[in-house]
């Protein structure tokens, strides 16, 4: 079996969301003459995109999303470590957060799974985070984007608290909302830079706004 | 609820806890564990809304509940409360209460041992870990004292929790949905078993004289599962529960947010009475006149007002104009019920729940 095949059979673990042949087929790979970076982008990454897809078009459900990145992570696993020092950048840096009040994290976590399999480096600041939380994590973590979410009517509103905090702060990197009671309009109305529904068209806000900005 | 064609469209919302304490500005470590003081909350906040029902979210109340505090302090976030188990928590006056205290690690799916599961029920999952606990020797109290005070004259329902709900809160979210792929015979027992106990309970809170009971099941839509797995993981629970209350005479129907459109059929097919919810686009995917049309002659609707982007963000004429088009719609024939979709968000002010009521009473 040729090479291209095996990061296909790779692809397909992480697609059906099978974590203990990932982790096989990734050692396997390793051991024949791929390079991490190789099998990241053509056999992780390939596979991610498929699920996001599949994700984005009701073709598959929430369970489906996590079997897979469970799959990713028994393959990344293996490879960080070995990618470390061999200059692989990630697309870009993503910190996410669930704004102070709110305890919710399941869509903020979905966010940061799609992020990691498509390719994005994610700093998780978790629940309740204050707008001094959020500044430190960008003075820490130097990210390119901020992505902020609620679940909650009553914590929404802390959005723009700390999207005015930032600011004043002098932060002008890209911040970005979700969450269930959040729409386009609010979003505008808090100055956010962008909003996304779900977690598979977060992955696409991401890009865009990224891609914009290294045009510009 | 009985599909007969009313007098008048009937009017009842359910409402966060949040949104009642905002109304009620009641102490909120009372309005969680004080039997007296949830009651007359409720039946406070009916008189206010000029609901024709009431929903009684939390029962099992405990009288001696301020045994077990330790210490109470105001801060400018809310009530701190220390208790006499070690446990904290906060009570602020526009959400639930949320517990200060690192969560118990969840077991995974191959750890869980049925027989040591927790039996009878006593406790109901909120959200996020919180458990609201059910004395076993007050189990419908405050449910018993608002039949007795406001039976004659409303709608009174209870309100129990969809074993889906208990088996995600068991194993937390994220590992009781891979769960399902992983092991889905275990996850199958583990439903069982929170379907016995759930079914016992809301058999006995039949007894009580409610009017109808609502099955509480918040993560069951396609926000989070398949149609696959709502009919193998769900139906099969929620409907044996459905049929038992059925039995005893009482109504009951099926709360499910989000998107909930690919799975209706299957909600009506389950036995409930009637479906509560919908919510529309954006937070949601069901229009009204569609959620009717598969109702037809199967079931009620209660719903389906966007409490967020209506109710809180609407002008008074968008929220007029949103109840007008809604009652137009459901009213066409029996077995519609003006409500939010969702609860009443904490933040919605009075004035606006009290439009719908004078939506009602012009074009009901």
């Amino acid at each position: 079996m040729g090479i291209k095949e095996d990061f296909d059979l790779l692809a397909n673990a992480i697609i059906s969301g099978k974590h203990i042949e990932a982790g096989t087929l990734t050692s396997q790979l390793l051991n024949g003459t791929a390079m991490p970076e190789e099998i990241l982008e053509k056999g992780l990454l390939q596979g991610m995109e498929v699920v996001g897809k599949r994700f984005k078009d009701n073709e598959i459900f929430l369970p489906q999303v996590l079997v897979s990145a469970r799959a990713m992570k028994a393959a990344m696993n293996i490879l960080e470590p070995l990618m470390i020092g061999s200059g692989h950048k990630p697309k870009g840096k993503v910190l996410l957060g669930t704004v102070k009040g709110d305890v919710h994290d399941i869509g903020k976590n979905l966010v940061s799974i799609m992020l990691q399999g498509s390719g994005y480096s994610v700093v998780d600041l978790g629940t309740g985070c204050t707008t001094e939380k959020f500044l430190s994590g960008i003075e820490t973590h130097n990210p390119d984007i901020v992505g902020m979410s609620a679940l909650l009517t009553t914590t929404m509103v802390y959005m723009k608290t700390v999207i005015d905090f930032l600011r004043s702060h002098e932060v002008s990197i890209p911040i970005i909302i979700g969450g269930a009671p959040i729409n386009q309009k609010y979003a505008n109305e808090i100055f956010a830079d962008g909003y996304a529904r779900n977690a598979a068209e977060a992955v696409d806000l991401v890009a865009k706004i990224l891609s914009e900005r290294r045009t510009t | 609820m009985d599909l007969h064609e009313p007098d008048r469209i009937p009017f009842m919302c359910q409402m966060s806890i949040g949104h009642m304490l905002q109304q009620l500005q009641v102490c909120p470590t009372e309005f969680w564990f004080d039997p007296d003081t949830f009651t007359s909350g409720l039946l406070s906040l009916r008189e206010i809304y000029g609901f024709d029902g009431i929903l009684i979210s939390l029962h099992g109340h405990t009288t001696g509940w301020r045994d077990r505090i330790v210490k109470r302090a105001q801060s400018e976030n809310g009530e701190f409360v220390s208790f006499n188990d070690g446990t904290k928590m906060i009570f602020r006056n526009d959400d639930l209460p949320e517990s200060l205290d690192n969560s118990p690690p969840k077991p995974s799916v191959s750890e869980v041992n049925i027989k040591k599961l927790p039996c009878p029920l006593d406790y109901i999952p909120i959200s996020q870990g919180l458990h609201f606990k059910i004395d076993p020797r007050n189990k419908f109290g405050v449910i018993e004292t608002i039949v007795r005070k406001a039976g004659k004259d409303y709608s009174i329902h209870g309100e129990i929790t969809s074993p889906f709900d208990y088996f995600l809160d068991l194993l937390g979210h994220q590992e009781g949905l891979i769960a399902l792929i992983d092991d889905p015979e275990k996850c199958k027992e583990i439903l069982s078993h929170f379907t016995r106990l759930v079914e016992e309970l809301a058999i006995e809170m039949c007894r009580t004289g409610v009017d109808a009971i609502k099955i509480s099941s918040p993560f069951s839509g396609a926000g989070f599962i398949s149609p696959e797995f709502y009919k193998e993981f769900v139906v099969p629970y929620e409907s044996r529960i459905s049929r038992s209350i059925r039995k005893q005479g009482v109504h009951t129907y099926l709360h499910t947010c989000g998107a909930i459109g690919d799975r209706l059929d299957m909600m009506f097919e389950s036995g409930a009475s009637g479906i509560e919810c919908l919510d529309p686009p954006p937070l949601g995917d069901v229009e009204l006149d569609c959620g009717m049309k598969v109702a037809q002659h199967r079931g009620f609707i209660k719903g389906n007002v966007d409490s967020v982007n209506t109710l809180l963000l609407g002008t008074d004429e968008e929220i007029l104009s949103d109840a007008k088009k809604r009652i137009e719609v459901g009213g066409k024939s029996g077995g519609f019920i003006l409500s939010t979709a969702c609860s009443i968000a904490p933040k919605v002010k009075k004035e606006k729940v009290l439009l719908l009521r004078r939506a009602v009473e012009r074009w009901g």
